[in-house]
């Protein structure tokens, strides 16, 4: 056990610190344009898609490396890039699954954030049931026509293009019949309308698909292996993004420190409450262990081990963590926190514009609510945990009897 | 940057959970619940063969000359197992105590006693206040001659009937002092207490102008405050590596129970409820783990950050430890209840230890007081 870095990722480290305080975005960040531009310089700094292959414009950097990245983008406070499904998701799915034409004609452009892409996997009627989806696509020879709904597609409406899951068999049981498919959300038959979130914002999006079309080449892996290459993908757990969204944490928490400063109750600085002090103090213990095991997972990363299930217990823990923090918070900050304007700057989140509405307690708050619920529910990770780590019985379940559908 | 047990530190842990399986099985807690002074000098003749008791002290005094990462693998075994015995007080408080602020006479004399199994200590970090800020001590020395007198009262002291020096802080004219006592002098007192836990033994010691010699004395007269701070944050670290291997006791019986038992015609294991908690006590164990050894590491390398890792550490296990041993007994049901079956071993060892070298609220005090000045 040694937790020092190493002297080559402390001097990364610098470079990259430096390379921000030259590059930084003074203004703030207000459409998608200058959100783009941003994106293409951090693109050309190589400061994404660190990790893949040189011949598709990655960087094939270490774990460590791309984590520093991530790390010190949190703790300058740098707006997000543009795509983040693109990166996070769509990019390394296709550099698994995808063929060399697919990886050719799309990884580039992901990177260059010249295609935005979401993730078209949700319906009203499968959620944490994903297999129960039922949008088709039928083979037409040439290409497939695509009919359904899909719900919850986050950055839909910017989208160019979508990971798609459909059905192309329901013969089969639900989670054979499943495929996997490229589809370019700028075609006549498909309609996407913005959902409002209790964000107040709109991030995600409904996706209904009438007679749209899917090209034979854009298919990924073999027909009816989509529900192996959800797998996978859904597998992605961020463990050099663990160390970037502590600092994260760290950061609000500081504020929340100062906040506490300013405070007054009972003719005292609220920060001397020691009640207040208790959820100061627990807070920060809870953030530094996520610390702690964002380290564990970047050794396994970093010895080419994947951490498999292990990604279950590192978003139970980070997910619930940020609902507990931010309930104490809200409970520190008392009707402050729920502002989403005209709080005090002191009271606010942040002060650093770029960052636009995300720098409200409430937005945060409420925000809190989402992680817990996306990309597997607490309850489905629970399952996960109980059944592959654990390895306690299934449970009887409808789907999983006689290959019921 | 490594967040693994090298392959030394793996063999350390192997070696010593097989020893602990043919030495330590839950028939001999049980026995030394109902002996008089509490644990096996044999076995405590074994430890000494196999090094543990040296483990944390240099080379040159006996030891092995590792660090905390050892230590706290060592006692997460020990935890699992429910050692009885006064390893804790001899070689955490005793030892680590010595070799921070022992004079070198001291560490000459003491340090290869302990090692080689001769010597048991312990220290008297609590008062009748029960106040874990060495600042708060109020037992008194005040100086007679070349030597010193001693009195006050101190509570919950470790495996003080069978230890052979006790480290006693005392105010004096200069400040916070520590003092090494020969518990055998005239003057001291100690009424044993008994808790629920079946492998830990206290007492509560009086001293009624208990006279010592001036090489009782450690480190020096009036700087003991900092020699007494490291120190219980090395105690507070490797209590909750002793909580954590309880609490892994217990969620390694559960998750081996729940397994087999059936109700409805099904594993219990199966049904949600007793499922999804297993993977929270998972959760919170592998966050303890982590916790647990970041904060050894810290401590040993001198990390910027060791001391507040340390409170960071037992604040989080103190919690993690009582819900993982506490859903254990509910996902067994009545025979988790019963005094036949073993899972109150662990868990009665992890509450008591709940409470010392700092409880929750004392630590996270502590976490605040950092997290303020911090920026
Ligand atoms: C902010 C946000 C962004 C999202 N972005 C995307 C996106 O870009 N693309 C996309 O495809 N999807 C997206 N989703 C959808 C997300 O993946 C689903 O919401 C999620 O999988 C849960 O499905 P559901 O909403 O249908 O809830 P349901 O599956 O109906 O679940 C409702 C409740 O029942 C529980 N539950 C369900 N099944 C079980 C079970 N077997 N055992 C125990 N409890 C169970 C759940 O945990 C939950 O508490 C997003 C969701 C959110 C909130």
């Amino acid at each position: 056990m040694d937790l020092n870095y190493t002297p080559e990722d402390i001097a990364f480290r610098k470079q990259v610190r430096a390379w921000l305080e030259e590059n930084l975005p003074r203004k703030e960040i207000r459409t998608l344009d200058d959100r783009l531009g941003w994106h293409r310089k951090l693109y050309e700094a190589g400061y994404l898609g660190m990790g893949w292959p040189k011949e598709y414009g990655g960087g094939g950097a270490r774990p460590m490396e791309q984590a520093i990245v991530a790390d010190e983008l949190a703790r300058s406070k740098a707006p997000a890039p543009a795509n983040s499904l693109g990166i996070g998701i769509v990019g390394p799915t296709v550099i698994v699954h995808g063929t060399d034409a697919q990886k050719k004609r799309y990884l580039k452009k992901i990177l260059t954030a010249e295609e935005l892409w979401c993730q078209l996997y949700s319906e009203p009627n499968a959620g944490s049931d994903l297999a129960a989806l039922k949008t088709s696509a039928v083979d037409q020879g040439d290409h497939f026509l695509v009919n359904g709904q899909k719900i919850w597609t986050s950055g839909g409406k910017v989208a160019h293009w979508g990971l798609l899951l459909a059905r192309t068999d329901t013969k089969v049981p639900k989670h054979k019949g499943i495929s996997c498919f490229l589809m370019n959300m700028r075609q006549p038959g498909v309609d996407v309308r913005p959902l409002k979130q209790i964000t107040g914002s709109s991030e995600f999006c409904e996706v209904f698909m009438t007679n749209a079309r899917v090209e034979k080449s854009d298919q990924m892996g073999k027909l009816g292996e989509g529900w192996a290459i959800a797998q996978t993908t859904l597998g992605y757990e961020r463990g050099g993004r663990a160390l970037a969204r502590v600092t994260n944490y760290a950061s609000q928490h500081s504020r929340l420190v100062e906040a506490a400063k300013k405070m007054r109750r009972h003719g005292k600085p609220l920060i001397e409450d020691p009640l207040v002090r208790q959820k100061i103090g627990r807070i920060w213990a809870d953030i530094e262990v996520e610390r702690y095991q964002a380290l564990r997972t970047l050794t396994q990363l970093e010895r080419g081990e994947h951490p498999g299930a292990g990604g279950s217990l590192t978003k139970l823990s980070y997910s619930e963590l940020e609902k507990r923090y931010m309930e104490l918070a809200l409970e520190i900050l008392g009707p402050y926190g729920q502002l989403t304007e005209g709080a005090p700057k002191e009271f606010q989140l942040e002060i650093d514009t770029a960052v636009g509405e995300q720098g409200s307690w409430a937005y945060a708050y409420l925000w809190s609510r989402a992680g817990t619920i996306y990309a597997g529910s607490s309850e489905i990770q629970k399952n996960v945990i109980g059944e592959r780590i654990l390895g306690l019985p299934k449970e009887t379940r409808a789907d999983r009897v006689g290959g019921k559908a | 940057m490594n967040f693994s047990f090298s392959d030394d530190q793996v063999l350390l842990k192997n070696s010593v959970r097989a020893a602990l399986e043919e030495h330590c099985k839950s028939a001999h807690v049980r026995a030394m619940a109902d002996d008089a002074k509490g644990y096996s000098d044999d076995l405590w003749g074994e430890m000494g063969k196999l090094g543990w008791l040296g483990l944390p002290f240099p080379e040159e005094h006996g030891g092995a000359g590792l660090g905390l990462v050892e230590l706290a693998i060592l006692l997460e075994e020990m935890g699992r197992a429910a050692y009885p015995g006064p390893f804790f007080s001899t070689v955490v408080l005793g030892g680590l105590g010595l070799t921070l602020g022992g004079t070198p006479a001291q560490k000459d004399k003491w340090l290869p006693a302990i090692a080689s199994g001769r010597a048991r200590m312990t220290a008297a970090l609590l008062e009748e206040h029960l106040d874990w800020d060495p600042a708060s001590t109020t037992a008194s020395a005040t100086k007679s001659g070349s030597g010193w007198i001693l009195s006050g009262v101190k509570r919950f002291v470790p495996w003080a009937h069978v230890a052979d020096a006790i480290l006693v802080p005392a105010r004096s004219a200069e400040g916070l002092s520590l003092f090494l006592l020969d518990p055998k002098s005239v003057g001291v007192t100690l009424s044993p207490m008994k808790g629920i836990d079946l492998s830990n033994r206290w007492s509560e010691m009086r001293l009624d102008k208990v006279a010592v010699g001036a090489e009782a004395i450690m480190s020096q007269p009036g700087g003991a405050a900092t020699v007494l701070e490291s120190l219980l944050r090395r105690a507070a670290v490797c209590a909750s590596a002793d909580m954590l291997g309880a609490a892994r006791r217990c969620l390694d019986m559960s998750v081996e129970y729940v397994k087999v038992r059936e109700q409805f015609g099904q594993p219990i294991g199966s049904f949600q409820a007793i499922r999804h908690r297993c993977a929270e006590m998972l959760l919170e164990a592998e966050n303890a783990h982590a916790a647990v050894y970041y904060a050894a590491w810290a401590l040993t390398a001198g990390a910027e950050d060791a001391a507040v890792a340390s409170s960071i550490c037992k604040s989080y296990v103190n919690e993690a430890a009582r819900r993982v041993c506490g859903d254990s007994i509910q996902v067994h049901g009545g025979i988790g209840f019963t005094w036949e079956y073993d899972l109150h071993l662990y868990m009665k060892r992890a509450k008591a230890l709940e409470p010392l070298y700092g409880d929750t609220e004392y630590h996270r005090e502590l976490i605040t007081r950092h997290a303020i000045s911090a920026r």
